[in-house]
C-alpha cells in the first residue's frame, strides 16, 4: 500500500489527508479516555468530600479506595489513552499519511483496554488498595501488576506504531524538509514514554513475581525504579501538553513559530533532563545521598525547567504575533483582549498556559529544592502543586483540543455549545482555587493520603490551625465547582460524538482513493506550524 | 451549511493579512518597538519572574523560622 491509495478523506479545514484507519483509532482512544475522565471524576468527588472535614464522606477503607482508583485512572488511564490518540494525529494525520499495521494498532488498542478493565477490577473490588504508588511491601492481586503491564505493553506497541509512521511518511515521501514542530513535539513525548515504560517494565514485572510469592523486591529499588515510570508518565504530558498548545495556538488565532530552532531545543532538553526530575519524589527519603538528590533534581531538573520556561515565552509570543498580523496592533495588549474568548480552544489554551506556568510550574520548582522540601513533603503542598500541572495545565489542554477534534475528526457539531464556551472558565476557575487553597493547607502542616486528620481514637491528639480547616472547604468547593466543569466537559464531548449533528464541511468518508491532496489555501499558521 | 457549535477556527480559519515575506519583515523589523515584535508577552514575562522571585524567597524565609539554627 502506498502513499497513494490508502484509504483517506481530506479535511477541508487544514487539507491534512486523514487516514481511515488513524481517524477510527483517534476515535476509540478519545471515548475510553473519557470514559476513564467520568471514573476519575467521580472518585474525585469522593475524595475531596472526604477530605472536607465538615463532610467526610467516606469511611476508610472507601477513601483509600477510592484514591487508588482516582490515581491510576486519572493519571495513568486517562492521560495515556488521550495521548495514544495524539500520537495518532501528530504522526499519519499531521504527516498526511498512514498508520503502518492497523491490526496490530487495534491489537495495541484492545490490550490496554483489557488492561484497564483488570486495574479497574482490582481497585473497586478491594484487591488493590495500594494507592497510585503501590509502595512495595503492601502488596495487591496479581492481577492488577499483570492489568498495568498489559496496559504498558499496549502502549508500547503504539509508540513503535508512531515511530513507524514517521519512517513511512518519509519514505513515501508524504511530506519533505523537517516534521512539523507539533509532530516534533509528539516525537519527544514518544521517546519519554519508552523510557518510562522501560522503568514501568523494570519494576512491574518483577513486583508481579514478587506478589506470586516468586521473588523478593527492595521497597528502596522499588521506590527510585517505580519514580522513573510514576514521574515520567507526566513528562510525556508535559511534551504533549506543549505540542497541543502550539496546535491550538495556530488554529485559535493563526499563532506563529517564534523561532523553530529554539522551540525544537527545548523539546529535546525534556529528553535529555526530564526523567531526573522523578528524584524530586525521593528528596525526603533517607535511603539516597544529598549529592545524588541535588544533582539529580537541583542541577538536571533545571533544564527541563529551562525547556518549559521556553515553552512558556514562544507559544504566547506566537499567539501575540499571530494576532497582530491579523491586525491587532494597538497598544501593549489590544492582540490578548480582543482574542476569542468565547472559543472554548482558545480559552483552555490560556488557561492551561497561565495555571501550568504560574502556578505549577512556580510551585513545583520551589518544592522541588531539596531544604525546602523538608517543609513541603508528604503535605498538602505536593498534590497542590501536582493538580495545578496534571489538572489546570495538562487536562484543559487536552479538553480544548477535544473541541477542535469533533468537528475535524468526528466531524459533529458541538452540543450544548453555549455550555462548552463557559466550561474553560468553571474547570480552571474551580481547580485554580482548588490548588491555591489545598497549598495553603499544605503550608498548615496538613498531610497528604491522610483519612481523618481529627485523629479519632488515635493515642495522640494533635489540633490543626483552625484555618486548615477553612481551606480544606475552600479546596472541596474550588473541586465541586471544577468537577461541574469537568462533567459539562464529558456531557458535550459525548453527546456531540454519540448524538450530535453531522458537520457537513468534508468529503464523504471513504472517499475514493487519490494521490495526496494539494493544500490551495490552508490555513496559514497551521501548514506553518 | 449550519455552523452553530463550531469554534471559530474552523468556522472561520484565521488567516493573515500579510504575506509570508511581508510576514517575516513585520515580524523581525527591530526598528518597530524596542521590546521586539511581542511586547505585551515581553511584559508578562517579567511578570512571571517577579512572581517566580517572591514564592522562591517567601518560601526560603518560611524554611528559615521552621528550622532554625542555633
Amino acid at each position: 500500500m502506498s502513499a497513494a491509495t490508502f484509504l483517506h478523506r481530506v479535511c477541508p479545514t487544514t487539507g491534512l489527508k486523514v487516514d481511515a484507519n488513524a481517524e477510527k483509532l483517534i476515535k476509540a482512544n478519545a471515548v475510553v479516555a473519557t470514559v476513564a475522565l467520568l471514573v476519575g471524576g467521580i472518585t474525585a468527588i469522593l475524595v475531596v468530600l472526604t477530605r472536607w472535614q465538615a463532610v467526610h464522606l467516606l469511611d476508610a477503607v472507601w477513601f483509600y479506595r477510592a484514591l487508588t482508583v482516582h490515581g491510576m485512572t486519572m493519571l495513568i488511564f486517562f492521560i495515556l489513552f488521550f495521548e495514544m490518540g495524539v500520537l495518532y494525529f501528530a504522526g499519519p494525520v499531521l504527516l498526511s499519511s498512514r498508520v503502518p499495521a492497523p491490526k496490530l494498532a487495534w491489537g495495541s488498542f484492545w490490550l490496554m483496554v483489557v488492561g484497564t478493565l483488570l486495574v479497574q477490577w482490582t481497585m473497586w473490588t478491594g484487591r488493590a488498595d495500594v494507592l497510585f504508588t503501590s509502595y512495595v511491601p503492601l502488596r495487591a492481586h496479581p492481577a492488577f501488576y499483570g492489568g498495568v503491564i498489559l496496559f504498558a505493553v499496549g502502549c508500547i506497541g503504539v509508540v513503535c506504531l508512531y515511530f513507524a509512521s514517521l519512517v513511512v511518511a518519509k519514505r513515501e515521501k508524504a511530506y519533505t524538509g523537517s516534521v512539523p514542530l507539533i509532530t516534533y513535539g509528539a516525537s519527544t513525548a514518544a521517546i519519554i514514554a519508552v523510557i518510562t515504560l522501560g522503568h514501568g517494565a523494570a519494576i512491574y514485572i518483577p513486583t508481579f513475581f514478587w506478589s506470586l510469592g516468586w521473588m523478593e523486591v527492595d521497597p528502596q529499588v522499588y521506590r527510585m525504579v517505580w519514580w522513573g515510570l510514576g514521574h515520567s508518565s507526566q513528562q510525556i504530558n508535559v511534551a504533549a501538553m506543549v505540542s497541543i498548545w502550539y496546535l491550538l495556538g495556530g488554529l485559535t488565532v493563526g499563532a506563529v513559530v517564534v523561532n523553530e530552532k529554539v522551540s525544537r531545543t527545548a523539546f529535546v532538553l525534556y529528553v535529555l533532563f526530564i526523567s531526573m526530575a522523578s528524584a524530586h519524589h525521593l528528596l525526603v527519603d533517607p535511603g539516597f545521598g544529598s549529592a545524588w538528590k541535588v544533582w539529580n533534581t537541583s542541577y538536571f531538573m533545571y533544564m527541563a525547567v529551562l525547556a518549559s520556561m521556553i515553552h512558556g515565552f514562544t507559544v504566547p509570543a506566537g499567539i501575540e504575533m499571530g494576532q497582530r498580523l491579523r491586525g491587532y496592533t494597538r497598544g501593549m495588549f489590544d492582540w490578548l483582549r480582543r482574542a476569542p474568548w468565547g472559543d472554548p480552544g482558545f480559552s483552555s489554551l490560556i488557561f492551561s498556559i497561565v495555571v501550568f506556568g504560574f502556578v505549577g510550574g512556580i510551585t513545583g520548582v520551589t518544592i522541588g529544592t531539596e531544604q525546602i522540601n523538608i517543609i513541603v513533603h508528604n503535605t498538602l503542598r505536593s498534590p497542590g502543586h501536582f493538580h495545578s500541572t496534571v489538572v489546570s495545565g495538562t487536562a484543559m489542554a487536552f479538553m480544548g483540543v477535544t473541541y477542535y477534534v469533533i468537528p475535524l475528526i468526528f466531524r459533529k457539531q458541538i452540543a450544548f455549545w453555549p455550555l462548552a464556551r463557559i466550561q474553560p472558565y468553571l474547570f480552571a476557575g474551580g481547580m485554580l482555587v482548588f490548588s491555591i487553597a489545598m497549598t495553603f493547607a499544605g503550608n498548615f502542616g496538613v498531610p497528604r493520603r491522610t483519612w481523618d486528620i481529627t485523629y479519632t481514637n488515635a493515642p495522640f491528639d494533635y489540633q490543626f490551625s483552625p484555618v486548615a480547616d477553612l481551606m480544606l472547604g475552600i479546596t472541596a468547593l474550588g473541586g465541586i465547582v471544577a468537577a461541574i466543569g469537568g462533567g459539562i466537559y464529558i456531557l458535550v464531548t459525548v453527546w456531540s460524538v454519540f448524538f450530535g449533528k453531522p458537520l457537513e464541511i468534508g468529503a464523504p468518508e471513504n472517499a475514493p482513493l487519490r494521490s495526496p491532496p494539494r493544500r490551495e489555501e490552508p490555513a496559514p499558521a497551521l501548514a506553518e506550524l | 451549511m449550519p455552523l452553530y457549535g463550531v469554534p471559530q477556527g474552523v468556522k472561520n480559519p484565521p488567516r493573515h493579512s500579510l504575506s509570508y515575506e511581508e510576514r517575516v519583515e513585520f515580524l523581525h523589523d527591530g526598528e518597530r518597538h524596542w521590546m521586539g515584535p511581542a511586547p505585551g508577552t515581553f511584559v508578562l514575562v517579567f511578570v512571571f519572574l517577579a512572581a517566580f522571585a517572591t514564592y522562591f524567597f517567601v518560601n526560603w524565609k518560611m524554611l528559615s523560622f521552621l528550622w532554625q539554627i542555633g
